[in-house]
Formats: structure tokens, sequence, C-alpha cells
């Protein structure tokens, strides 16, 4: 099993979503998260004064899926939340060690 | 002891009885385990003490000891009595305390005082009882005020906890205000200080516990909270439930507040002062005690009361809300517009709410009343939502939006907008199109101007549009800032509208404003404004006007001029302009309040706006806004708006006229700023801000945009513009506000009718900064 956690821009959550439902993927945590990455803010110009603009909005999105869905999750979330501009997010990756369903306690990918 | 006792006797059948019933099983086992000692008692306390014992509740129990010592005889019986109640299935919540603990005051303790005023002698021996019973009386006797005054505190801190209203969505049926816990405190309070009439609370009880008993048999454990789900196994139309809730509710309130405003307030010397500084309120037709509204001429629809309340942020007293209940004053915009304009509208509109008559002055907002709208994110009513968003921009935490806020001029429409933004949530349709169709009946009847209703209902059709682009945009895409700069086209307009989806977002839930929201809510803004000010500027009107003079006077003002002057303004500059025909400038100096207005038209010179500014600060009047604009023809509109922090025009009639005749001899070149300024002391330099001078030379197609912020000081202006001019720049358009001490000026700047080249804008920057010092 693999989590997938990918940071991408606001206004691409539907276009994830919608994607991911395609490939029959439906479930995932969404959370609205600030941060920044190589794109470290940026300056901004308000009534002639400058502000810092440190942390940005983003959405982070996780999910657990089975390995062999893995790649073809990744390759749908790089298609969909693409932009080609700065501050398009990342996604990681991560080997997940176990997954239990607290309700029935089933165990593994029978538990996702 | 039972303070029920005091109120109309229940009706058979009914859920006191229930609750009754199942209080005597419980006793009956009681009796059965309860093991005979000398010098001990059982007392029922709190809910079991008033025979109220619900399903699944704790059984709240007192042992009571002779004296100390006894406690460690019978600390071995008593434990055995309590784990066999225990292994039975019931769930005692038991205190052990002697005759004297029980008669003291113990801090951080007030529940074991306020669960003895309900204590009822079950068994053992009856001297230990009559023995607590007659110390603690005695306590009480002498303890009363003070007990009250806490119990109030604790009650005020449970409140705040549930945000101070009634209307949840899903309110827990114990501590909520409104609900059991709030109509236990009418008695307890009513026991302590007992009032004229005792409060009649049957109906609430009756609705409100039986609610209880079947949330906790249908939970199988103490659940308070009514859930949706639950609202729906309850009843087969959850809303109308609700909307019965919320009127018993109401009732317990209210009987609350009464029940508080009877206890008299405590005597400490720092808070004495206080109730009696704000007592100073107190007018000829109203009295203020402790917050709270009498009116001394009781007279039914008073709507100066509501403004009272919102001016001072106070609370209507029981008795004043008695008196106006129903009664609906006869309220036009004009009265509306009043009191939206005040500092604390919500307080005023929440006392309208309480006296009932928000539903008879505007007979829609029954549409809402009570209405409960079911989804994942509002906590609250519809009416109530609508308040809160209101109560919401009067305390804006964020530095931002506060200032975004102390910049509306005309804050009664941006708050009428959001008293009916949902108006129409109870028609079934598509909301925001039915709350601005509703919102514009009201205002057509209410007789509002529609420079007010245009806004209003422009605010209310576009509620929920920036929430869209917030969450559905992306905001550094240049299309985005121009479709809602399309959309809202007016910089005013956008202001109003950001602060109006600040206020709606912040009203769902208190939660709901996420530093995250809230940041990508100040992105729309400022980029839509960005967006907003180069184009204004930049577009140049075409028009096509029925009169072709006036068309020969717009034609070539920037867009902005139309947008920002309403038509009796324009009116005003295009009669001005006709006077050029026989002289070279045409001034007007308008008064309103303490601000001055001077419009200058002129045909256009070289240094024309540095050189009035100059002439204005020459007169030690501080300049705060200034607007200058040209048409095709070379006619100037040039609009200053100042203040006289020295009250020179005030005081000097004269005055006025010879600022006339001094900026027209400046226009026609017979008077000059220097020999003006010539002998007026350079005021001193704060320095608390370092000034910025921005270039950008993509804002617009053929001029160069410089914004510079500083330190405002009288002559700034002057000194900026002579920089430029100078320079051989020509000012195109000038848009100067000021912000407390900060300056913002707008020059739109040309130079030989081109932008500046990168050379001039590198030296005309460093001029400007020195300028600006």
């Amino acid at each position: 099993m693999k989590k997938i956690e990918a940071v991408i821009q606001p206004h691409k959550l539907e276009d994830v979503k919608e994607a991911l439902k395609n490939i029959g993927i439906d479930g995932m945590t969404v959370s609205e998260v600030r941060g920044h990455g190589r794109q470290k803010g940026h300056k901004e110009i308000y009534r002639g004064m400058e502000y810092q603009v440190d942390l940005l909005p983003k959405i982070k999105i996780e999910l657990v899926i089975a390995e062999a869905r893995a790649e073809e999750a990744i390759r749908t979330i790089l298609a969909s939340a693409r932009t080609g501009k700065i501050g398009d997010g990342k996604i990681f990756v991560f080997d997940v060690a176990e997954a239990i369903r607290i309700r029935n306690e089933d165990r593994g990918e029978a538990a996702l | 002891m039972k303070p029920e006792a005091v109120l109309v006797p229940p009706a058979p059948e009914s859920v006191r009885s229930t609750l009754a019933a199942r209080t005597a099983a419980v006793e009956a086992i009681l009796r059965r385990r309860w093991p005979k000692l000398r010098g001990a008692a059982l007392a029922a306390v709190g809910g079991f003490g008033r025979a109220e014992l619900f399903p699944h509740s704790d059984i709240d129990l007192l042992l009571i000891a002779a004296s100390d010592e006894e406690i460690s005889r019978l600390k071995e019986p008593w434990s055995e009595f309590l784990q066999s109640l225990w292994d039975l299935g019931l769930r005692p919540s038991y205190a052990v305390h002697t005759a004297a603990e029980c008669a003291a005051d113990h801090d951080g303790n007030l529940e074991l005082t306020i669960s003895l005023l309900d204590r009822r002698f079950l068994l053992g021996d009856p001297a230990v009882f009559a023995a607590l019973d007659h110390r603690f009386e005695a306590f009480l006797a002498k303890r009363r005020a003070a007990i009250a005054r806490r119990l109030i505190e604790t009650t005020e801190s449970r409140h705040a906890k549930f945000q101070n209203t009634i209307y949840h969505l899903e309110p827990d049926l114990k501590n909520t205000p409104g609900a059991l816990r709030d109509l236990q405190t009418v008695c307890w309070l009513n026991r302590l200080h007992p009032q004229d009439q005792a409060p009649r609370l049957a109906a609430p009880f009756e609705m409100l516990a039986s609610l209880r008993a079947s949330l906790h048999e249908m939970a199988g454990r103490d659940r308070n909270i009514l859930h949706f789900e639950a609202q729906e196994a309850l009843r087969s139309n959850p809303a109308a439930l609700m909307r019965d809730y919320y009127r018993q509710a109401r009732i317990v309130e209210r009987a609350l507040a009464r029940a508080i405003e009877a206890v008299p307030p405590k005597e400490t010397a720092l808070l004495g002062r206080f109730y009696e500084w704000r007592s100073r309120l107190s007018t000829a037709e109203y009295t203020v005690q402790r917050d709270r509204v009498w009116m001394r001429n009781p007279a039914a629809g008073d709507f100066g009361v509501f403004e009272f309340v919102a001016r001072h942020r106070l609370r209507l007293a029981s008795a004043t809300i008695e008196r106006l209940a129903g009664a609906a004053p006869d309220a036009r915009w004009e009265d509306w517009k009043r009191l939206l304009s005040l500092p604390h509208p919500a307080a005023g509109l929440r006392a309208m709410q309480q006296a009932g008559i928000l539903a008879p002055l505007i007979p829609e907002w029954r549409f809402i009343d009570c209405l409960v709208v079911r989804d994942f994110y509002h906590r609250y009513t519809v009416d109530e939502h609508s308040i809160v968003a209101i109560a919401s921009l009067e305390s804006i935490a964020d530095r931002r939006f506060a200032a975004l806020f102390s910049e509306i001029p005309d804050p009664h429409r941006l708050r009428f907008a959001l008293l009916l933004h949902d108006i129409g949530k109870g028609s079934g349709h598509d909301h925001v199109e039915a709350s601005r169709r509703i919102a514009r009946e009201i205002l057509l009847r209410l007789g509002a101007p529609d420079e007010d209703r245009s806004t209003i209902e422009f605010l209310i059709a576009h509620h929920l549009d920036l929430s869209a682009v917030m969450t559905s945009r992306d905001l550094r895409d240049l299309a985005t800032a121009r479709a809602v700069a399309a959309r809202v086209q007016t910089i005013e307009r956008l202001k109003q509208l950001t602060l109006l989806t600040y206020a709606d977002i912040s009203a769902v839930n208190p939660e709901a404003m996420t530093p995250w929201r809230l940041e990508q809510l100040w992105q729309v803004y400022v980029l839509t404004s960005a967006e907003l000010t180069s184009q204004l500027y930049s577009d140049r009107i075409h028009a096509a006007e029925a009169d072709p003079a006036l068309a020969s006077f717009l034609e070539g003002l920037p867009v902005r001029y139309l947008r920002t002057h309403t038509h009796p303004e324009i009116q005003a500059h295009f009669d001005l302009a006709r006077q050029l025909e026989s002289r070279p400038a045409a001034i007007e100096i308008a008064q309103h309040e303490e601000i001055y207005r001077l419009t200058l038209l002129a045909r256009d010179q070289p240094g024309l706006f540095a050189s009035v500014s100059g002439a204005i600060a020459a007169f030690g009047l501080n300049i705060v806004r200034a607007e200058a604009f040209s048409n095709a023809r070379g006619i100037v509109v040039d609009v200053f708006t100042f203040s006289d922090p020295h009250r020179a025009l005030e005081l000097n009639p004269s005055e006025s006229d010879r600022l006339r005749r001094t900026v027209r001899r400046v226009v026609e070149g017979k008077e000059t700023v220097e020999r003006l300024l010539l002998g007026r002391p350079k005021p001193l330099r704060s320095g608390r801000l370092k000034p910025s001078v921005n270039l950008n030379d993509a804002a617009s197609e053929r001029a160069t945009l410089i914004e510079i912020a500083a330190e405002d000081r009288p002559g700034l202006l002057y000194d900026l513009a002579r920089a430029l001019s100078a320079a051989g720049c020509n000012i195109e358009v000038v848009l100067i506000d000021t912000e407390a001490h900060r300056a913002h000026d707008v020059f739109y700047v040309t130079r030989d009718g081109r932008k500046l080249d990168p050379a001039t804008a590198a030296s005309i920057r460093q001029c400007l900064l020195e300028a600006a010092l």
C-alpha cells in the first residue's frame, strides 16, 4: 500500500477530485493548508506599500491506495493539477505498513 | 425543597409525571439498599432532588454525616451501598458531606451550593437532615446575593461557550442558552431573589424535557445534543420541531433575563463606579442601569430606543421588551439608515429581534425567522446568521480588513445587504436571486433612494461570487481579476463585497474564517483592486450622451471619473465647465461637516495641479484626498478634499473667499506658490514611515503609474506634484488618499505624451523619494 500526499493549487481541487473519481478513486482526505516551497511567497503591492506574503494557501490531498494502482493515481493527479506555472505543488509517496478499518478491524487492502 | 412549586401545576400525563414516576422507582430501590446507620442521612439533590430523573441520567445523591468523625465510621457501609447501586446498572453521582461543610462557601464549587437548593430528604436519620436544612438556610440567608451573582457569572461563561445565542441548529438540550440549565437557573435565582411575578415556564419545560427524555431513550445514554438525525427521528417535520424549540427557548431566555435583573448588582467600588459611569448614558427618555435600557415614557412604536441601544451597545431590560413586544414602530428608510449607520447596529437589531418587532417591521423577515437550513457548515438559524454577520463587522480582528471597513463611507448599505442577504432562503428556489428580489420589494416599500437600493441589490445578487472565486479560480491568472473587476465595476463596490463576504463566512460558525480563507479572500480583493485601478484610470470615456455639450465635456475623461461620481456631481462639474467660456478658472468650495471640498475646472497648463495643492497647503489646510482628471479638450477637473486643522475657514468666514481668490490668481499665473509658502514653517517630521515609490509601466497603455506611500504632512502633495512637474512630467490622473498618518498617492504621468523611459523613471523615483521625506 502507498500513501500519496499531494499539495496542489486550491482551484485545482475540483479537477483533481473529478479525475480521481473517473479512475475509480473516491476516498481521500482534503485539508486547507498554508505553506511555501521554492515559490517562497511573493511581494505584493497594496496601496503603495509592499507586503511580503510568506505562506500561500494550498490544498493538501491525502489518499492511501493499493500499490498496484499508485502509479495510475499519481499520473492522474499530475495531469489534472498541472498548470505549468510555479506554485503547482508537489506529490509525496510513502510506504504504508498497515491499514485497519476501525469498525470491523479489516486489515490491509481490504480496509482501504 | 421544590422550587418548581412556584410554577403552574403540570398537566396530567406530562413529561413531569413520567420523570416523577422514574424518580419514585429509583427511590424504592434506594430504600431497599440503604444501610440503617446512626448519624447518617441520604438526600436527593440536583435533578433527582427535583424529582426530574431522566432516563440514563446520573442519580445525584448527598450522603450526610453528622460530623467528620462519623464519616470514617460510615465510609465502608456507604461504599458497599454505592457499589450495589452500580451493580444494578444505576449511575449514582454522589458527594459525602457534613452539615457544616454544606453551609459554607466553596470557591470553585458553586455546584454543591446550587445542588443543595434542590435537596430533598430520602432516608436515614431525619435529625441529621434537619440540622443540615437549618444550617444551610441560615447560610443562604446571609450569602444569597453573592451566590446569585456567582450563578450569573457561571451562566454567562456557559453562554459564551455557545456564542451567546439560542439559535443553534443542533442545540445541546441541557447547556445551550435557552435550554434546561437556563430554565433551572431561573428557578434557582427566583428562589434566591424572588420576583414579584413567578416565572411561567411549564410549556418550555414540557417541550425541552420531553425532547431530552426521548433523546436519552433513543441513545441509551445521557446524550443531550439534538442532532439532525435525532430531529428527523423525533418528528416528521424537523423544521417545524425546531421552530417550536426556538420559540420555547426564547421564553426561557426572557425569563432568565428577568431573573438576572432581579439580582442586585455587586457593590465593589470599582464595579460600582463602572456601572455608574455607564448609567450616565441615561437621558430624559431612557434610563440605563447595568447596560440595560428602561424607558421613562413608555410608548409602544418607539424606534428611537433601538437607535439608543445601537449607539451605546446596550441591551433592553425585560420590562422594556415586554412593553415594546409586537408593536411595530413606523420605520422608513431614513430610520433604518440612521440605525445602521451607528457603531453597534447588531445590538439594535438583536433588541428588535427580542422585542419581536423585526417581523412586523419587515414582514418578509418571517421567511427566515428561526429558519433551519441544514448543511455541514452553518451553525445558526438563518435570521441569527444574518445578525451575527453584521456583528462580525463590528470587531474585525484582521488589520487589513479592519482598515478596509474604515474606508467605507456609508456602511448602512453593506449592513442592510447583510441583514437581507439570505432572506430568500425559505423560498425553495435559488436563494440568491430570491433574496435580491425580496430585498428590492422591501427597499421600494421603505422608500430607499435608487443609489442605496442599487448597491444593496448588487451586493445581495453577488454575495456568493467572491467565495466561489476564492476556491475555484486561479487567483494568479489575470483573467480571474479581470472577470471579477468586470462584475463589480467600482472599487467602492469591491470593498463592500469583500467585507460582505468576510462577514458572511465569519457568521457561519466561529471557526469558519480560517487564516486560509482570510488569505484567499484578501488575495481576491488585492488582485481585483489592482486590476480595477489600472483599468479605470487608463480606459477613457467615449461618451454617447444625448446632450452634445455634455458629451463633449465627458469625451476623454477616464472611466473612473464616471464610476466615482454621481450624476448630480457630474452635472455640477459640467455647469462649472461652462463658466470657462468667460473666465480661465471655475472654482467651487463646499463644506460637508468637518471636511471641505474644492472643485476646480480650468484649461490644463504645466504645473497646475502642483500649484493648486500648494495654494491650499499655504492656507494651513490638510489635503486628505485629491483627484485630477482631464478630458479630450484639455479641461481638467481637480477635486481636493481637505480638513481644516486650525479651524481657519470655520472661524473666519472671509477666509473661504480669500482661498477662492488665491486659487484663481494661482491659476491665472498672478500669484506663485513659492511666495505663498514663504515664511510658513516646514513641519517637523516624525519619520515613522519610510517613503516608498513604485513605478509601474504595465498598468496603463499610455501612462506610467507611480504609487507613493509616505508619512502624511501638510504640503506633501505640493512637494510631490512639484517634483513631477519639475521633471517635465504631465500629470494625467491623480488619486490621493490619506489613512491616519499615511498618505497613498497614485499619479498617472506622461512625458511628451508618452510613458517614461527607464532613465527618466529612475531619476524621478529618486526625486520623489526626496520630496516625500
